[in-house]
């Protein structure tokens, strides 16, 4: 990548302004996810007895990891260029750096987290084997996956200012109705409602992720042939698009800031 | 677009540009859907460069001089490729590097020299390019112990040290520098243009917009003026800034009569 430089020093502003006068730093990144996995665990598990799916803690915070990753990268990564516009409209360099280090910043915090989280879910689930490794592959994807929509959120979000308000209210609902905390084929309500199982899955495209994930890590399996397919055909298109329209719309961008 | 420039040439070539005052605003969802409901109001488009051509050599030194709005800041982000132009040809031979605002490309978070390492990154230079260059611009900065600082500390005169101190030494072809060197005292701002003078003498180009007639004078040879987004004048500098200043007379007066 001929700008590997760029984005090496645009990472590290980003790191530097987030956590400048802040004690415990990059440690913030770990402690949100754990609160979240434990308020959801004790409600859902401990008091409402909604689930019972074991080791449900460590069921969770598969969920939560992916679904923070997703949801940080894109809440991000829209205002991204609106935050950098003295720079936008002073410099002439690759603007995509700007979301692109958003993202590629909760990217190493999905990984620290994931690098923790392995060992515990293995030695717990006693899922150690040759599938672990696919968890490369399928957390590529998933970066891919946000960046591509995080480059045009954040394009969309400098021309059109709803585009972050929008994206926050929709995460809220879109949090509840991904399969975090519960799985999709275990609902009782779906059993009368087969076509609502089919939309959870497979029409919510944070889910396969979470799935893949899943299945490598707390199942010890190999998720299906559909599951894989799914989410690296979800991360090319949304690359490809995401890409298209920041190249597209991002000529105007001095002007629109 | 480049179509075989040489390292320091710049060109426009019958460029132009318009804003849409309205355009300029961040625009909502809501106001996207009523847009022909706003176009009705709301005040006319301005041309900000209306058939705009200029052709400079490696090697020149050009100033641009104009009222506010006439087109010269326009002319340079053009050149820049920081706004892309309606119709026409706007381009630059090898590395531009832009000094058009204080502190533009700076973090307020990093030091002085961590943003040396950041706005070379952002003009195309690798580390250890601009390790190699990193004495000479602690060196022409004179910032000392300064650069080992967050610049959110900094004055306005150490934001220029620093900013004039890192783009002169990132080995442009062209520079571009929008009205920023006035705020130096005047030593350094000698400093400055010996500087300018040095990297002239190796082939750089530079376009200075500026109000400082006085720096203008005393930096370019050429100068063009600007007027209502057109090419007013365009020749040697003594005669250049004579034609201004009497059409700034002019102009005041119409506003006095007016």
């Amino acid at each position: 990548m001929r700008h590997r430089y760029l984005f090496e020093q645009m990472i590290r502003r980003e790191l530097r302004q987030k956590y400048k006068g802040s004690v415990l730093g990059v440690l913030w990144y770990v402690i949100n996810p754990l609160v979240l996995m434990g308020a959801y665990a004790v409600m859902f598990g401990v008091l409402l007895k909604a689930v019972s799916i074991e080791d449900y803690p460590l069921f969770l915070m598969i969920g939560v990891i992916v679904w923070v990753f997703f949801s940080q990268g894109l809440l991000l990564a829209a205002p991204s260029l609106v935050i950098q516009s003295a720079l936008v409209r002073k410099v002439r360099f690759p603007r995509e750096t700007i979301p692109a280090s958003v993202v590629a910043v909760q990217l190493v915090t999905f990984a620290i987290l994931l690098t923790l989280l392995v060992p515990v879910v293995v030695a717990v689930r006693g899922t150690l084997g040759p599938q672990l490794l696919l968890l490369v592959p399928v957390s590529a994807c998933l970066f891919a996956f946000v960046l591509g929509l995080g480059l045009a959120v954040s394009v969309l979000h400098a021309h059109f200012r709803d585009v972050e308000p929008i994206l926050a209210a929709a995460l809220l609902p879109w949090f509840f109705l991904t399969p975090i905390f519960f799985r999709v084929d275990e609902l009782p309500g779906l059993s009368s409602h087969r076509w609502a199982e089919a939309l959870l899955e497979w029409v919510n495209p944070v889910a396969p992720f979470i799935e893949a994930v899943r299945a490598l890590l707390y199942d010890g399996a190999v998720p299906g042939w559909d599951v894989l397919l799914y989410v690296a055909v979800a991360a090319a298109l949304a690359l490809a698009v995401g890409r298209a329209l920041f190249v597209r719309m991002e000529r105007e961008l001095a002007v629109v800031l | 677009m480049s179509a075989a420039l040489s390292p320091g040439e710049a060109v426009l070539e019958r460029a132009s540009r318009s804003f849409d005052v309205r355009a300029d605003q961040a625009r909502t969802v809501k106001e996207v859907l009523l847009r022909r409901d706003a176009q009705a109001h709301g005040p006319p488009v301005v041309r900000a460069l209306d058939d705009v051509t200029l052709t400079i050599s490696p090697g020149e030194t050009v100033g641009m001089v104009g009222r506010n709005g006439a087109g010269k800041s326009s002319t340079l982000l053009a050149l820049a490729g920081i706004i892309p132009l309606h119709s026409g040809r706007a381009a630059c031979g090898g590395r531009v590097v832009t000094l058009l605002e204080l502190g533009a490309g700076f973090s307020r978070d990093f030091s002085g020299r961590e943003n040396a390492y950041l706005n070379g990154a952002l003009h195309g230079l690798r580390r250890e390019d601009i390790a190699a260059r990193m004495p000479a611009i602690e060196a022409f900065s004179g910032l000392g112990e300064f650069m080992d600082v967050p610049v959110r500390t900094y004055s306005a005169g150490m934001f220029l040290r620093l900013g004039f101190a890192i783009a002169a030494h990132l080995d442009a072809d062209v520079m571009l520098i929008d009205e920023v060197l006035a705020v130096g005292d005047e030593a350094f701002q000698r400093r400055c243009e010996d500087r300018i003078a040095t990297r002239i003498a190796e082939g750089m180009t530079l376009v200075l917009v500026s109000h400082d007639l006085g720096a203008v004078e005393r930096v370019c040879e050429r100068t063009v003026v600007f007027d209502a987004g057109r090419v007013a004048f365009d020749g040697p500098t003594a005669e250049a800034l004579a034609y201004y200043r009497r059409l700034a007379g002019e102009r005041s007066e119409e506003q006095v009569r007016a």
